[in-house]
């Protein structure tokens, strides 16, 4: 039973299930980072899905479609920025202003376009990045498996996000830029003493996490499903944001704890292959990551310290 | 203020600051239908022909007035909940997570207590299904105050567990008989009236005594807020908690009890639906009404009165929605952009104020 639940597609789906999780934490990371709440992200994630439907249907290109998505969840981040930087409002209202905003346009939008709720056509998914001929017999066929699966089996966004997170790691310790990204979350007036413009960096964090999250729901869309269904992100944004917390507001943290969700989910997947010999209904198993997030919260967030300046507006004075 | 508190001058003054009060939810509510407009006339529809539907469907006939009103009874509920904890500086986005355990608990007691005389059945129901609200803020609420997790995201998280939680019992336990994942019908005497019920000559459909609980409850609201130490402390915990603490309020108390309390407000929403509307649980059975929660109680400025009137007009874009996708071929999903565009313009204050601006010079020299 247990080699049945222990198999190569266990931990590649944890890392597949991870990636959107993990963009959108790594978002939440460098815009909290900054000091602006975004607790939008589901709000972008869903939107950058949608609008990367709309621009495979349109183009026939996923690639394309992939663009469109990152790049609409930047501009939905843009009125997120003005919103919260420049007009000074409450920045968890106006992220779940977005939020509403990401439902009633993309459902809007749906009718719109594909003249029906519910689920879009189906659009070209974009396919996995390698694709390598191993050995198909002998003493090694095994072993491949492993190597072929949890390594070299995924769509191009999945491996992106393990370079974002790698990247985004050295850079907000080692670099000018993660510096100065620290300093506005953590003590904007020293930041805007030294030169620093602190409302620029702010936009600059925020848009680049609606870019994130845009690329995230593009991850949703046109890598694992393969059209747009509303509301289909479920609170993953959300979920995202627990793991920027319990990873301690770093972005390979973000990456790491997304990966213990992704894990989590994968394992509750294979475990519903048992459903007639456990008797547990479905529906518990799909509760499994939102305890999850209540649990790591519970039991992390008094340890773990958010920047300083997090949801307050800057004023220059 | 130089002026004298005599009685016109006194009356004058009330009048002014509600009109204050009043001015940028009107205009944030006007900008965000132009901009609907915009939207509704960008892809190609005619917003003047979609807005007079939605009007007609809202409040055409005393029926489709009492559609307004149904429609608008849940928000009450889900918007007082929402603003009792923004007055104690906490964010209840989960609301729709406590509708559904209040909602539960109504179609459980609807079916076992039936039998019971239906005055007696209604109060035993809002009690249980208040605390039932208040049961699923209380873990949040708990570990906001203990551990300082956000509220946000828990709350949104038990919101998720309450769904399917409801899901499997609709499909399970307290699945009625039948191919429909439902559960068992209430008992006649476990419901609320219908308004007509009580009175024929309204004529108002489906509107039930859920709307008569609601503003009752919204004004109960405003008395706890206003005048007793429970409101104050709440308020005082939402304006400064640093300062509450060092003025003998505990914060931790004051979270927990504020949270379960707006939980117990949210919980009566699902109550109401299910005694008044659907007189049972579904997966579905809620379109929303805790995020919609939500923007009435920001275009309310957590005032419980004004709530009341946010609702109203929630409900009735809600009720007019599918006239105008009808009539007007307009995807009803607009007003979700109506709605997050009220929102951002009632917390960007600056916006409305900058419009208002040329009327606010007046007055300015009036009081010169």
């Amino acid at each position: 039973m247990l080699s049945d639940v222990i198999t190569p597609d266990l931990f590649a789906s944890a890392i597949r299930i991870a990636t959107p999780l993990a963009l959108a934490a790594i978002g939440g990371t460098i815009c909290e980072r900054s000091g602006v709440v975004n607790i939008a992200l589901e709000g972008m994630m869903l939107f950058g899905a949608f609008m990367g439907v709309v621009g495979a249907t349109f183009t026939g290109s996923p690639w394309i479609g992939l663009l469109v998505a990152v790049i609409s969840g930047g501009l939905l981040a843009l009125i997120h920025a003005f919103a919260s930087i420049t007009l000074r409002t409450d920045q968890v209202v106006s992220g779940t202003a977005i939020n509403i905003l990401a439902a009633g346009l993309t459902g809007f939008f749906m009718e719109v376009i594909f003249h029906r709720p519910g689920t879009t056509d189906p659009v070209a998914r974009l396919r996995p990045f390698f694709s390598v001929d191993g050995p198909s017999s002998g003493p090694l066929v095994e072993v491949w498996r492993w190597i072929d699966t949890v390594f070299l089996s995924y769509t191009p966004i999945v491996y992106f996000a393990i370079i974002i997170a790698v990247a985004g790691q050295w850079a907000l310790f080692n670099t000018r830029w993660g510096l100065r990204l620290r300093a506005l979350g953590e003590h904007p007036r020293a930041a805007d003493t030294v030169g620093i413009s602190v409302i620029r960096g702010r936009y600059a964090a925020v848009v680049a996490s609606g870019m994130l999250g845009g690329l995230a729901g593009a991850n949703l869309s046109l890598e694992q499903v393969g059209s747009f269904t509303e509301g289909m992100t479920n609170g993953r944004g959300f979920i995202a944001l627990a793991a920027n917390i319990f990873g301690r507001w770093t972005p390979a943290g973000s990456y790491l704890a997304s990966l213990l969700f992704g894990f989590a989910d994968a394992l509750q997947i294979k475990m519903q292959v048992f459903r007639d010999v456990i008797t547990i209904p479905s529906q518990f198993f799909l509760m499994l990551p939102y305890v999850l997030t209540v649990i790591v919260l519970a039991g992390v967030v008094g340890r773990a310290v958010a920047p300083a300046a997090i949801g307050k507006p800057y004023e220059k004075g | 203020m130089s002026e004298k508190p005599t009685g016109t001058g006194g009356f004058a003054r009330v009048a002014r600051a509600a009109i204050e009060q009043i001015a940028t939810p009107v205009v944030s509510v006007v900008l965000a239908m132009l901009i609907g407009s915009a939207i509704i006339a960008a892809v190609g529809y005619n917003p003047i022909e979609a807005f007079s539907a939605l009007f007609a469907g809202a409040f055409g006939t005393p029926r489709q007035i009492g559609e307004t009103l149904m429609r608008a009874t849940p928000l009450i509920f889900t918007g007082l909940a929402v603003a009792y904890g923004f007055r104690a500086g906490l964010f209840n986005i989960g609301a729709e997570g406590q509708l559904f355990m209040g909602g539960l608990s109504a179609a459980w007691l609807g079916v076992v207590l039936a039998g019971l005389p239906q005055p007696l059945n209604i109060v035993i129901m809002i009690v249980v299904g208040a605390l039932a609200g208040a049961a699923w803020a209380f873990v949040p609420a708990i570990l906001k105050a203990r551990v300082g997790a956000h509220e946000v995201i828990t709350t949104m998280m038990f919101g998720y567990i309450a769904r399917y939680l409801v899901s499997w019992l609709v499909t399970g336990p307290l699945k009625a008989p039948g191919q429909i994942p439902q559960s068992v019908q209430i008992a006649k005497e476990a419901s609320l009236p219908r308004l007509t019920d009580l009175l024929p000559m309204l004529g108002t459909g489906r509107a039930h005594l859920g709307i008569v609980i609601g503003v009752g409850i919204a004004v109960f609201l405003w008395w706890v807020l206003k005048y007793t130490t429970l409101g104050f402390e709440a308020r005082a915990v939402g304006f400064n908690p640093f300062a509450s603490e060092t003025g003998g309020v505990s914060v931790a108390a004051t979270t927990v009890k504020s949270l379960c309390i707006s939980g117990s407000l949210a919980g009566l929403a699902g109550v109401v639906e299910v005694m008044g509307v659907h007189y049972r649980l579904f997966d579905q059975f809620s379109s929303g009404f805790g995020f919609t929660g939500i923007a009435v109680a920001l275009l309310a400025k957590n005032n419980p009165i004004g709530v009341v009137a946010a609702a109203i007009l929630f409900g009735a874009m809600s009720a007019g929605a599918g006239s105008m996708q009808l009539n007007a071929d307009v995807p009803q999903k607009v007003i979700f952009i109506i709605q997050a565009l009220i929102i951002f313009f009632v917390a960007a204050e600056q916006i409305a104020k900058f419009i208002l601006r040329p009327f606010e010079g007046k007055k300015g020299a009036e009081n010169a």
